[in-house]
């Protein structure tokens, strides 16, 4: 707290969790900017969209908290499904209205999609860029129009009670008879696709191409009576018993586990697809919010923000140089080597956004069948 | 309470209804029913007459095995029916509401009970043809009920009940709710029916005068008990007590305390006779029909009168076919009501007009005084 | 009647009547009277216009296809979205299953709506009809989705259902994310509606009729086919078409039930709308559901008439 230019407010006082956030963020934002007579007004609130329990939770602990007590601007989480307030982003857009968030926390994949529709502000000048791994660059846009702001691995969670042998080595565990109707996927098998293919016996380099070996072990799969649902339904079916083995996100799995399920996660031989999240500023914001809402930005790629935001998450960063949460050490949901890397399925952005609602309508004829 | 059996023995038909110490206890204070009981022989027509709360519904409802008595039997056709259900037992009922189902037509609703009750299909047509011509309703088999006047609404339910040929016919007010013309020609129409087929039948009405028009037997019920059971002659001219005077027909009334010859009113001694016995000087009370008293002039001719004393006219009632006098008598410190025909020849008492009034002593009917 | 006294005022609320209607004659005077009816369906007709708006928006938008290189809709019309539609043998499954779930449902709840609704309108004691009325009601205002999820927490796998099983000795087993699982929770959710509907139609029978058919020699069951059920076909019709057109098009329930795998049409579009954002798929399919629900609630009234909701407009 020794630095002249902060001069905290009682509120920021009183947010113990934010002070050192704070500290921080002071370090990185240049003073000038943040005293400058020519930084533009100051809005009242920012408003992002991030998905709610720990996702948002560790947000606000890496990210907002640390930026509001650092420029006094309320950080609003705004926890509409990533999906709903596409539409409601791009309807603003081509209405020339004034969008609904300032900025939206997405998938890279949906961002692409509305990178692609022309809705999303140019990031590029973001200073903390210089400091950030390739991760942080959306693959195959001009620019910035997204900002990646770390990975993740859809891993193959499982309770350890069920597998007394030790961890499952291979996706074809979902076939096993005596998980039948104990096992989940997400809705529109998103992060299922890619294992799929491999374990079905086909080729990563075949997609999008030639998919039958996945649709061929996702309808084996189905004949399982698998769970479909969002995030927070894996988390509630764990933590109820309902299942023993699921595709998701190991982030979800890492909180039933802290929640005090048993439970365990692991990527397969077959591998598990590693993708990125990123956050981006839609189109069709005043100046000065627009000015804050990069600010914001470009805080989340701060070396500090990371390490915290990242941590709560339990997913590596796009910066290079952060320490691995304790529990996560040589973990493979947080890949820190490249052999680790190596492991996991990555699939080009690109073809990932032109086929997706292709493969989402695939596995959903599968299921709904 | 008097429950005498019909005055005319018709031996050799048997009975069909009995009722043996019927009680009904809804639980609400007072009984519905107490200690009802009756027998009624096959073919005849009864009419239960009462004021409203006077349970002789709840006595037609026991009867068809809507309700159950909570002491007493009910033996229809010599057996008892309280175990038999409603739908079982050999009843046509009539109801207040007529309760048609008014999604059939005429026919069907003719048809229903046949089917219920399992008649040869075959049968059937021919059956409902022939009751919708005996209650005239011939050529109006297909229409729906809404399309019905309320006269040929009530002839439906009359088929209705009465197709599947019950052993008894009951009818609970099924006219209360037509005006008097058509009430009057449903009242002959039942008349008329119930001799054709000579279905032993059960009505329950308020309306003495349907009573005494349609009935072989009355029973007049007030308060849950049977008051008196009777012929419609009978009942009118020698009512068991003062209620029934009251009830049926138009009475004055006399309170005194009873003398050798009549009754003594105020200190006037109006000859009388007494329906019981009771002892001189005992509380007593004397009805006296309307049609019984009779009016003349002061000093006119009251000749054969028992009684004759001097009043005034308080008011009176043209109603066509006779005049409705009510004469103050001083002397009784009471008014009486007189019923005097033939206006045509005479013009009326005036309002004020001093008359004579005079009855014979075999018309002054006496009962102890009760607490009626 | 005595004088009132010189200064005799009326009250307040009068006066201020008054001025009320001074004030309407002004802006709505009498000559303008026979109009006053459409005066006030104006606000209905306005909502109706704006759903008609609506619907023409979601028309062209179900003509337009999705390009994936840049997440726009396509410039000119085509039916390639409703051809994508019908020749997909998932919306094929999800239209049947939204389709007999609805029937079925309508049936079940039917089954279930009437007695409740027929003990509501004949039982005598006034506590009874009270506690029946509560016990409808409650539900009722709590909403759809919460409801869903308490049937999450009840029928789950360590739920209060399979506690009381293992009481018994039977082991847990899954209730919860299957076809029957979805059943449940709308003849659940639609019962209240039903009831609602069906009292009406029930109150309009006498119970005399009931007796009569009694004494004319029916038993109970017959007095239900053949008198209370076809007198109350108007009101079975009734709430019928209403739980029928709310089950085709509900969302919560087979999302938040049938465990992802038992999607109806309406979480069908959701998904085109906001998972894969396809617009125009999304429209078509909406718009489909919208000919197919009034297709066959049009059949109904050709077959069996309005029931309640002809609002006496025919007999």
């Amino acid at each position: 707290m020794s630095n002249p230019v902060y001069r905290p407010n009682r509120r920021a006082l009183l947010r113990g969790t934010a002070a050192a956030g704070a500290a921080a963020l002071i370090g990185t934002l240049p003073a000038r900017r943040l005293m400058a007579q020519d930084a533009p007004a100051k809005p009242a609130e920012i408003i992002v969209r991030a998905w709610g329990g720990s996702w948002v939770d560790a947000l606000k602990k890496g990210v907002s908290d640390p930026f509001t007590a650092a420029t006094g601007i309320q950080v609003r989480h705004d926890l509409t499904e990533d999906n709903e307030i596409q539409p409601k982003v791009w309807a603003a857009v081509a209405q020339g209205r004034v969008p609904p968030i300032h900025i939206n926390w997405d998938t890279t994949t949906n961002a692409t999609k509305s990178a692609l529709r022309g809705v999303t502000e140019d990031l590029s000048d973001l200073s903390n860029l210089a400091n950030t791994t390739e991760l942080a660059k959306p693959v195959g846009l001009d620019g910035y129009p997204i900002v990646n702001t770390y990975g993740y691995v859809y891993v193959l969670a499982y309770r350890p009670e069920a597998f007394p042998d030790g961890a499952p080595t291979s996706w074809k565990a979902l076939l096993d008879p005596k998980f039948k109707g104990r096992i989940a996927l997400y809705n529109d098998g998103i992060g299922f696709h890619f294992p799929a293919q491999v374990a079905g016996g086909g080729k990563l380099e075949d997609i999008p191409g030639n998919m039958q070996a996945a649709w061929d072990f996702i309808a084996q799969v189905k004949q399982q009576q698998p769970l479909l649902g969002e995030d927070p339904d894996f988390t509630a079916w764990f933590q109820n018993g309902e299942i023993d083995l699921a595709c998701t996100i190991s982030t979800n799995a890492r909180e039933a586990k802290k929640n005090g399920v048993d439970l365990a996660w692991t990527v397969p031989e077959e591998g598990a697809k590693f993708d990125t999240d990123g956050l981006w500023i839609p189109k069709g914001l005043p100046e000065n919010e627009l000015y804050w809402a990069k600010e914001y930005i470009n805080f989340a790629i701060s070396k500090d923000a990371q390490q915290v935001w990242c941590d709560g998450l339990g997913l590596p960063g796009v910066v290079p140089g952060l320490t691995p949460p304790e529990d996560l050490v040589g973990d493979p949901s947080y890949p820190d080597t490249p052999e680790e890397m190596a492991h996991l399925i990555r699939i080009s952005t690109k073809v990932q956004v032109e086929n997706e609602s292709e493969w989402f309508s695939k596995f959903k004829e599968i299921m709904q069948g | 309470m008097s429950g005498g059996s019909s005055a005319e023995s018709t031996a050799g038909n048997p009975v069909a209804v009995v009722a043996q110490g019927v009680d009904m206890d809804f639980g609400t204070g007072a009984m519905a029913v107490k200690n009802a009981a009756f027998s009624l022989e096959r073919g005849r027509f009864l009419t239960i007459l009462g004021p409203s709360g006077s349970g002789k519904t709840t006595l037609l409802r026991m009867i068809a095995g809507f309700q159950t008595p909570t002491r007493g039997t009910i033996l229809i056709g010599g057996r008892p029916a309280d175990a038999v259900a409603p739908h079982r037992r050999s009843v046509g009922m009539v109801f207040q509401k007529l309760a048609l189902f008014p999604h059939m037509t005429v026919e069907e609703n003719v048809a229903f009970p046949l089917k219920m009750r399992r008649f040869n299909p075959r049968e059937i047509p021919e059956r409902v043809a022939h009751y919708l011509d005996l209650v005239r309703l011939a050529g109006f088999s297909k229409r729906r009920i809404n399309a019905l006047s309320g006269g040929q609404q009530q002839r439906v339910a009359i088929a209705r009940a009465l197709v599947f040929e019950p052993e008894l016919l009951l009818l609970d007010e099924p006219l209360a709710a037509l005006d008097r013309k058509l009430r009057e020609e449903m009242q002959l129409e039942f008349r008329r029916i119930q001799k054709e087929l000579g279905v032993t039948t059960i009505n329950v009405t308020h309306d003495q005068r349907e009573a005494l028009v349609v009935s072989d037997e009355i029973i007049v019920m007030d308060q849950g008990e049977i008051q008196q059971q009777a012929s419609p002659v009978g009942m009118y001219r020698r009512p068991a007590n003062p209620f029934v005077a009251h009830f049926i027909g138009v009475s004055s009334f006399l309170t005194g305390r009873r003398t050798g010859t009549g009754l003594t009113v105020n200190g006037t001694e109006c000859a009388g006779q007494a329906v019981d016995d009771i002892a001189p000087g005992l509380a007593a009370q004397g009805a006296i029909r309307a049609e019984q008293v009779r009016i003349a002039a002061p000093g006119g001719d009251l000749s054969g009168c028992d009684t004759v004393l001097e009043g005034q006219v308080s008011d009176s009632i043209f109603e066509g076919e006779r005049l409705l006098y009510f004469v103050r008598l001083p002397a009784l410190e009471t008014t009486v009501q007189i019923y005097h025909h033939d206006p045509a020849e005479q013009a009326p008492y005036a309002r004020g007009a001093t008359v004579s009034v005079g009855w014979n002593a075999r018309d002054l009917l006496i009962f102890p005084a009760k607490d009626r | 009647m005595p004088n009132p006294s010189p200064d005799f005022r009326y009250p307040l609320r009068w006066r201020l009547m008054d001025g009320v209607e001074r004030l309407a004659d002004t802006l709505w005077p009498r000559s303008m009277s026979r109009h006053t009816g459409w005066l006030f369906i104006t606000p209905a007709i306005l909502l109706v216009g704006l759903l008609v708006l609506g619907l023409i928006q979601i028309g062209d938008a179900s003509l337009r296809v999705l390009d994936t290189a840049t997440f726009l809709p396509s410039e000119d019309w085509s039916l390639t979205n409703y051809r994508k539609a019908l020749a997909s043998s998932t919306y094929l499954t999800v239209a049947w299953r939204s389709l007999s779930g609805a029937v079925l449902v309508t049936v079940l709840t039917l089954i279930l709506a009437f007695p409740y609704a027929y003990a509501l309108v004949r039982v005598r004691k006034a506590w009874i009809r009270k506690a029946l009325l509560i016990t409808l009601f409650l539900p009722f205002f709590i909403g759809q989705v919460v409801r869903a999820y308490g049937w999450l927490i009840i029928l789950g796998n360590s739920g209060m259902v399979n506690e009381a099983l293992s009481l018994v000795g039977v082991a847990p087993m899954r209730l919860l994310f299957n076809y029957g699982a979805v059943v449940f929770g709308l003849v659940q959710y639609m019962l209240p509606f039903a009831v609602l509907l069906l009292v009406p139609a029930l109150t309009a029978i006498p119970e005399e009729t009931e007796t009569a058919a009694g004494s004319l020699g029916a038993s109970w069951p017959r007095i239900l086919w053949h008198v209370l059920l076809p007198m109350a076909k108007p009101g079975l019709i009734g709430a019928g078409l209403v739980v029928f057109t709310l089950t085709l098009t509900d969302f919560a329930v087979p999302a938040m039930l049938g465990g992802g795998s038992q999607d109806y049409i309406a979480n069908a579009i959701y998904d085109q709308f906001f998972r894969t954002a396809d617009q125009g798929l999304g429209s078509a399919l909406a718009l489909m559901l919208v000919a197919a629900g009034s297709v066959l609630v049009g059949l109904v009234f050709m077959v069996f008439g309005a029931g309640t909701l002809a609002m006496g407009g025919r007999k």
